[in-house]
């Protein structure tokens, strides 16, 4: 190892953990005790700035915990899962997963479910911009369809199902709510849609012949067989009136063939 | 144009978007406007018509060991074509390696191995965005035993061999001094004048071990005593107000300008 790489390692190794900075303080200049509390507050800097774009992709999270119990387990999380990538905004995918294993959170069950669902919201904010299909020519299409006609899914769209009212936990946490705070967790299982108009992340509960019908396009699959799967799901899915909104809404865009 | 921009902050979108305001240029850090779409990107379009722009990368740790990871040089090419920014710059400094990317502005030893990394680097990013780079000085808590070369010819030595620019950050240059007892004039002394393109002025913040480079607060006296020194031997180059950590309303930063101004002015003069 050249010794460029080999200060790095131990420099590296002192920011991952305290108990490594003893070994990487002879590399510095000055008293040991000195190089120990400037290696601290790299340590401080690096977990800091991790912390805070952890909140950020999560404020839910970080709502339902506590902001002192959110700083433990980000530092938890930051051991398990360190950062990969040189942009912030990457750092925190695997929250979800971490927090169904943690075993400080065990009392709230639906906690990974939120952090699924915001860092969906979150990846759903920087997407690509959606261009919605002409309403006229998608009448068009869908009056002519032999089967082959497909739909897609806007890049900031997604799709989740759980076990809990995960549309209400949303709509409660946001800054702007001013209805009452009350979330029914017997409520039922919920499928949810994320989806981003134009700027502004929504999330909202759909019902299981919509699900269907998004998750199939959002596969490849003809909007026809999509169709099918929703129907079986939901007998009453109307697809004419269920398009209409996702339009308005930039759920649905024209697929790689056109319509 | 006018030569003192600030850096363009999330908070202060709504005040950039209502009216044009009293601020050569804007800088924004890359990664920010990483994405594919959505609003950020949004504003940066929108603002790029009434203000020259300046892309400052935090995330490529270009002095880094480890071999460079895919990806983050393409993005930051994508955001470069469409934004088409006056400047490019990016930091003199490590922060990936082992597995993970540190997220900070890790310093590097001034050392040949060293130089020689960070030239071919820079030289390689220059090549894939096909224009010159700025390298900024970083604020340093520690010094290597092992750096053997003053920092000042280290930057002079890496803009001869890779063709860079220098973003001469006299906030980090005055921590630099505090902290570890380096000379921020003589660094400046080594640089070759017409190799600064752009200087970094931020607030810092005394804490009981250290000076820490915040970016939290306004430019200290001694700051801008050292950037006068700056003006009189680089001349009247683009310069940035910083301010990252509890930003204040818009004003605040705006009037720092003003204040940057006004230096610019009496330097010009005297």
């Amino acid at each position: 190892m050249s010794e460029l790489a080999a200060l790095q390692r131990d420099f590296g190794a002192a920011i991952a953990s305290r108990d490594k900075a003893a070994e990487a303080a002879p590399i510095f200049r000055g008293p040991p005790e000195a190089a120990l509390e400037r290696l601290a507050v790299y340590r401080g800097n690096v977990v800091g700035a991790c912390t805070k774009a952890l909140a950020g992709a999560y404020p839910i999270v970080a709502k339902i915990v506590g902001e002192s119990f959110f700083e433990g387990l980000a530092r938890e999380y930051l051991r398990r899962f360190p950062s990969t990538s040189g942009d912030l905004n990457e750092f925190g995918a695997q929250l979800g997963q971490f927090v169904a294993r943690f075993e400080h959170t065990r009392d709230l069950p639906y906690l990974p479910d939120v952090a699924r669902m915001e860092w969906l919201a979150h990846r759903a904010y920087f997407a690509r911009d959606a261009v919605a299909p002409d309403p006229v020519r998608l009448a068009a299409a869908l009056e002519r369809d032999d089967g082959a006609l497909r739909l897609g899914l806007a890049p900031a769209c997604a799709l989740l199902a759980s076990p809990w009212p995960l549309a209400r936990i949303w709509q409660v946490h946001q800054d702007d709510y001013e209805g009452e705070f009350s979330v029914d967790l017997e409520a039922g299982p919920e499928r949810i849609l994320i989806s981003r108009p134009r700027f502004r992340v929504l999330v909202g509960a759909i019902s299981t012949g919509a699900y269907r019908f998004l998750e199939r396009c959002g596969a490849g699959a003809p909007v026809a067989a999509a169709l099918d799967a929703a129907l079986v799901a939901e007998p009453e899915f109307d697809l004419g009136t269920a398009l209409a909104a996702w339009i308005g809404a930039g759920v649905i865009i024209e697929s790689g063939e056109g319509i | 144009m006018d030569p003192v921009g600030v850096g363009l902050r999330a908070v202060h979108y709504e005040d950039f978007l209502a009216r044009k305001r009293d601020v050569g240029w804007l800088e924004v850090h890359s990664e920010n406007y990483f994405g594919a779409g959505g609003y950020d990107l949004h504003v940066l379009h929108r603002l790029r018509a009434d203000y020259p722009i300046s892309v400052h990368g935090v995330g490529l740790a270009l002095g880094s060991a480890a071999p460079e990871a895919g990806g983050h040089v393409a993005r930051l090419k994508r955001l470069v074509e469409a934004i088409e920014p006056m400047l490019v710059s990016e930091h003199l400094c490590w922060g990936r390696g082992f597995g993970r990317h540190f997220n900070d502005l890790l310093p590097l030893p001034y050392t040949e191995e060293a130089l020689a990394l960070m030239s071919a680097r820079v030289a390689q990013l220059q090549e894939a965005l096909g224009r010159q780079v700025l390298v900024e000085n970083v604020s340093s808590y520690l010094e290597y035993r092992a750096s053997d070369i003053p920092e000042g010819e280290f930057i002079a030595e890496l803009c001869r061999r890779s063709g860079c620019g220098v973003l001469l950050d006299v906030n980090n240059l005055y921590v630099n001094q505090l902290n570890n007892g380096s000379d921020a004039l003589a660094a400046m002394s080594a640089i070759a004048p017409g190799s600064v393109a752009e200087i970094h002025l931020a607030g810092h913040l005394v804490a009981p071990h250290c000076v820490v480079d915040t970016h939290g607060d306004r430019v200290a006296e001694p700051v801008w005593a050292l950037y006068r020194a700056a003006l009189e031997r680089f001349g009247t180059v683009p310069t940035l107000i910083e301010w990252d950590t509890d930003i204040p309303p818009l004003e605040v930063l705006l009037e720092e300008a003003r204040r940057a101004r006004e230096r610019q002015a009496e330097a010009c003069c005297v």
